[in-house]
């Protein structure tokens, strides 16, 4: 054990291991994330979503996996190759990049790099090239204009969010996410509600640009199925599809998690700095959770007939809503995972918000979804940017 | 002619075709667009088309009456009720007043059911993907009145020539009216989610007017009309069935766009709401079907009978011979001549406007296409 | 003033949001998980046609009229009957009716005048051959049994 504390090469293992377990984990996730996105769309539109791939259609990712790895891999005769291949490689490798630099808590998280938010935007920057890789190399009129307009939506979506990001930088004062959640642990606030409520501005307009940047409803019109212009992936089935869908979930996830960091307080827990608060929140609200979600299966196979091996799927996962339980009530476990347990919980409430929108707005028209970004959208951004900054500044100074 | 890349901004014709998300059935719409504008349209109908009218001639006025059902197989009841007004109208039948008064509760729960499939696909071509469910629910109870009723949901097959063949089951007018009261909140509902958003009003205002001389001229006829700014129902123009005893709005607007036939048709379904509650009001006892033979010969002779179905006039235009089976048998669909009227509300729209527009005119290809 | 102040706080939308929302309840679900749960349907289904026997001495209660085939709109129905000699009257010996072409339209049931031809509720009928769809005498009589499932 001594010859691998003291090596050289140590301070690279745990990054490493967090990498891969992400690279490992994260198709999974992001199964389960479109399992959340049909649940939850079913629970707005009064039915009732997947429910026979194991218990409450709790293993359908496992068969949506299975369905596309088993697909016949078409690609259009007059496609360009390589260029086919490579655009939902790059989608997913920039997506899956940008995990590197969140911060999923103060002790696990894979690099903390100091101009983090950069790294993330540059990013997403690069993933627009996937989309235009993707419609061009498909050799379809439709398709390359689909992936062009995609892009130009992308692109000029991410002038506000820059100048939302900005705003919060200028508050935490660093580009690093770790600094900035630590910024916000200083100043024992989340940044949403800084500033006297006028960073709420900045973080409406860093939502909406979000749900924008990542092509979802109501900004989906390139990808709209009702409509005659067909989206950038239109030509992709089988795995590449799965690669280009892996991407946008993890683009959401990573967008939710930015949003989280900038404006909601990363890992920290509600109040931060108030003392008297942290046995309450910090033990009691994650054991209260767990316990309440494993008596919640419980109750589930009980109102059902369900085979036998449902049953045992319930009870599994039950068992294991019982052991995390238990997990947050050791004192010495639970600093360590304290910090995942708020991020995740903040980004997935975030994500059910986008879930939320898409199940209740309808589609913007392409050119009134530009004229949103232009002409509404930026002003604003900019105006809460000198505002908050002037504020900020007054309150600081003085 | 050099080779023009899609680039340049000439022509581009666009086959928007048979199988569409948004085309409501099998309709081909060929669009030449110049750039994402819209410079003309045609719609290549027929994908659907079965000789219904060919059919009449070679089936008894009884045997016909099923045939009807499927052209607007969304409402059902009214091309029931279009075609036995037409058949009695020719046989000079004699209708009791309980059949009529039935044949109204049923019409216009069929009126409200197809308004509310409208509503749902409507939405769900702009882009809101949760209103269809809750008009799907809502519709789901008219279709179980319907089903205890006479049978079936979709093909009802209610009506027969002379009155009606069932009479009502035992707790019909409960039925109805605690659907009247549950429905009506919905309404509301949907307008919550709907009518306010800014979203859908970008979507839906201004796009696709039709002003009445325009209307006129295509002989645009229903909820179109009437959002284009004239009152003319023939509920109330020209009465059938006992409709001038029952108190109800005709819902008009102004500007004749899409938005517009939205509000049109939701107030539609709130006055439909307030037929049915009057009609249940007075039902009366009696016999459900006239005097009519046991095999239906008319003399000769020839007989118009159009009804206000729910996506305009329906008219049926029967010629008889004088045996049991009619010499010919024309439908004037509301759908095929609205749907004529695609091509002049197109015009300079955008190409993610089609989809609305033809979705605001509530086509059905059964009827179409017949 | 106020309309100002709803567009700039996104009233519309957040109404949305709320109906959405509130809809979210378990008990306003709708969906009927078939064929878990099968639909009760009503009375007066027009479903599958039976061809009643009388209780009790199993006898078919078809006088071989005729009368159901003659309004059938696609003429799907063939009679087949032989005149018995020593009641003088006519007996069923096969009926054939082709669900394939039916439109359960009900006029065959309207005209049956002793309501031995009956559509009963009855939905599933689906077959595995062309031929399947084609129902004989003991077919109609029996009714379709469709599989039951344990969940």
């Amino acid at each position: 054990m001594d010859e691998i504390f003291n090596s050289p090469y140590y301070p690279y293992l745990p990054p490493l291991i967090a990498s891969v377990l992400i690279i490992l984990l994260f198709p999974l996730i992001a199964g389960y994330i479109v399992l959340l996105e049909r649940k939850v769309l079913a629970d707005l539109q009064v039915r009732l979503g997947p429910m026979r791939v194991g218990p409450y259609g709790f293993l359908q990712p496992l068969a949506d996996a299975v369905k596309l790895l088993l697909k016949e891999d078409i690609i259009p005769a007059a496609a360009d190759k390589w260029i086919f291949w490579g655009a939902p490689v790059l989608s997913t490798f920039t997506a899956l990049t940008a995990f590197a630099v969140l911060p999923l808590s103060d002790k696990f998280f894979v690099a903390d790099v100091n101009i983090g938010i950069l790294f993330i935007l540059a990013m997403s920057s690069i993933g627009i090239l996937g989309l235009i890789f993707g419609g061009w190399s498909s050799n379809s009129k439709y398709s390359l204009l689909g992936s062009l307009r995609s892009a130009a939506q992308m692109v000029s979506y991410e002038v506000p969010l820059g100048f939302a990001t900005v705003t919060a930088l200028m508050i935490a004062g660093t580009l690093s996410m770790q600094g900035i959640v630590h910024a916000q642990q200083e100043q024992g606030l989340w940044f949403a509600f800084g500033n006297y409520g006028l960073m709420l501005v900045p973080a409406v307009v860093f939502l909406i640009a979000g749900v924008a940047e990542t092509n979802r409803a109501p900004f989906d019109l390139p990808e709209a199925e009702s409509e005659l212009v067909a989206g950038f992936h239109t030509e992709y089935s089988g795995f590449r599809f799965a690669l280009y869908f892996l991407a946008e979930y993890a683009s959401i996830f990573v967008m939710c998690a930015l949003w989280v960091t900038l404006f909601w307080g990363g890992w920290l827990r509600p109040f931060p700095n108030v003392g008297f608060l942290e046995v309450p929140l910090n033990y009691g609200f994650p054991i209260l959770l767990f316990v309440v979600i494993g008596l919640g299966c419980l109750k589930g196979f009980r109102r059902r007939r369900m085979p036998i091996e449902q049953t045992v799927i319930i009870g599994a996962l039950a068992g294991a809503m019982f052991l995390v339980a238990a997990l947050f009530a050791i004192p010495a476990a639970n600093p360590y995972v304290i910090g995942l347990f708020w991020f995740l919980l903040k980004v997935f409430l975030l994500v059910y918000v986008f879930i939320w929108f898409r199940g209740t707005f309808p589609r913007f028209r392409y050119d009134q979804l530009m004229e949103v970004g232009w002409t509404y959208l930026i002003p604003i951004s900019i105006g809460a940017l000198i505002v908050n900054g002037i504020v900020f500044l007054w309150t600081s100074g003085s | 002619m050099p080779e023009a890349t899609f680039l340049d901004s000439n022509e581009l014709v666009l086959n928007m075709g048979p199988q569409h998300p948004s085309t409501h059935g099998v309709l081909r719409v060929i669009l030449k667009l110049d750039g994402e504008k819209v410079l003309g349209t045609e719609c290549v109908i027929g994908y659907l088309h079965r000789g219904v009218e060919k059919i009449a001639e070679n089936r008894t006025y009884t045997m016909f009456n099923p045939y009807v059902d499927r052209m607007d197989y969304v409402a059902a009841v009214s091309n029931g009720l279009g075609y036995c007004l037409a058949a009695e109208k020719l046989g000079a039948v004699e209708i009791p007043e309980r059949a009529q008064v039935v044949r109204v509760i049923l019409t216009e729960l069929n009126r409200i059911s197809s308004h509310l499939l409208w509503l749902g696909t409507h939405a769900l071509d702009i882009g809101a993907i949760t209103p269809v469910f809750y008009c799907f629910r809502e519709r789901e109870e008219v279709l179980k009145i319907f089903e205890k009723y006479c049978g079936a949901r979709l093909t009802t097959h209610a009506f027969r020539i002379g009155g009606l063949q069932y009479d009502t089951y035992d707790n019909f007018e409960q039925d109805c009216l605690k659907f009247c009261d549950w429905f009506l909140p919905k309404v509301d509902e949907y307008e919550e989610l709907l009518t306010t958003n800014r979203i859908w009003v970008a979507r839906t205002k201004g796009i696709g007017i039709l002003n009445i001389e325009d209307c006129k001229s295509y002989g645009v006829t229903g909820p179109v009309i009437r959002a284009a700014g004239l009152e003319w129902d023939l509920r109330k123009a020209q009465p059938y069935s006992g409709y001038e005893n029952y108190d109800f709005d005709i819902p008009t607007a102004q500007n004749g766009d899409t938005y517009d036939r939205y509000i049109v048709r939701m107030q539609e379904m709130r006055q439909s709401a307030r037929i049915i509650r009057q009609a249940v009001g007075k039902l009366p006892s009696g016999a459900i079907r006239g005097k009519v033979a046991k095999v239906f010969k008319p003399a000769i002779g020839e007989a118009y009978q159009s009804i206000e179905a729910p996506k305009g006039e329906l008219g049926y235009f029967i010629v008889s011979d004088g045996s049991t089976q009619p010499y010919r048998l024309r439908v004037r669909p509301p759908s095929f001549v609205n749907l004529c009227a695609l091509d002049r509300m197109c015009r300079g729209a955008l190409i993610a406007d089609v989809v609305a527009i033809i979705g605001t005119i509530d086509i059905v290809l059964g009827e179409v296409d017949r | 003033m106020r309309e100002l102040l709803r567009s700039v706080f996104l009233v519309d939308l957040l109404k949305g949001l709320w109906v959405t929302f509130r809809n979210q309840k378990p008990s306003l679900i709708y969906t009927e998980e078939y064929p878990k749960d099968r639909p009760a349907v009503a009375e007066r289904f027009r479903g599958a046609p039976r061809l009643n026997v009388h209780p009790d001495s199993n006898e078919t209660l078809c006088i071989a009229c005729n009368l159901c085939a003659l309004a059938c709109p696609e003429q799907l129905i063939v009679v087949t009957s032989e005149r018995n000699e020593e009641t003088r009257r006519k007996e069923l010996t096969n009926f054939t009716y082709d669900t394939s072409r039916c439109m359960f339209c009900g006029l065959c049931e309207d005209a049956c005048p002793v309501d031995a031809l009956e559509l009963t509720q009855d939905f599933e009928l689906a077959y595995y051959t062309r031929e399947g769809a084609i129902w004989d005498r003991q077919m109609l009589e029996e009714g379709p049994l469709p599989t039951e499932y344990n969940y």
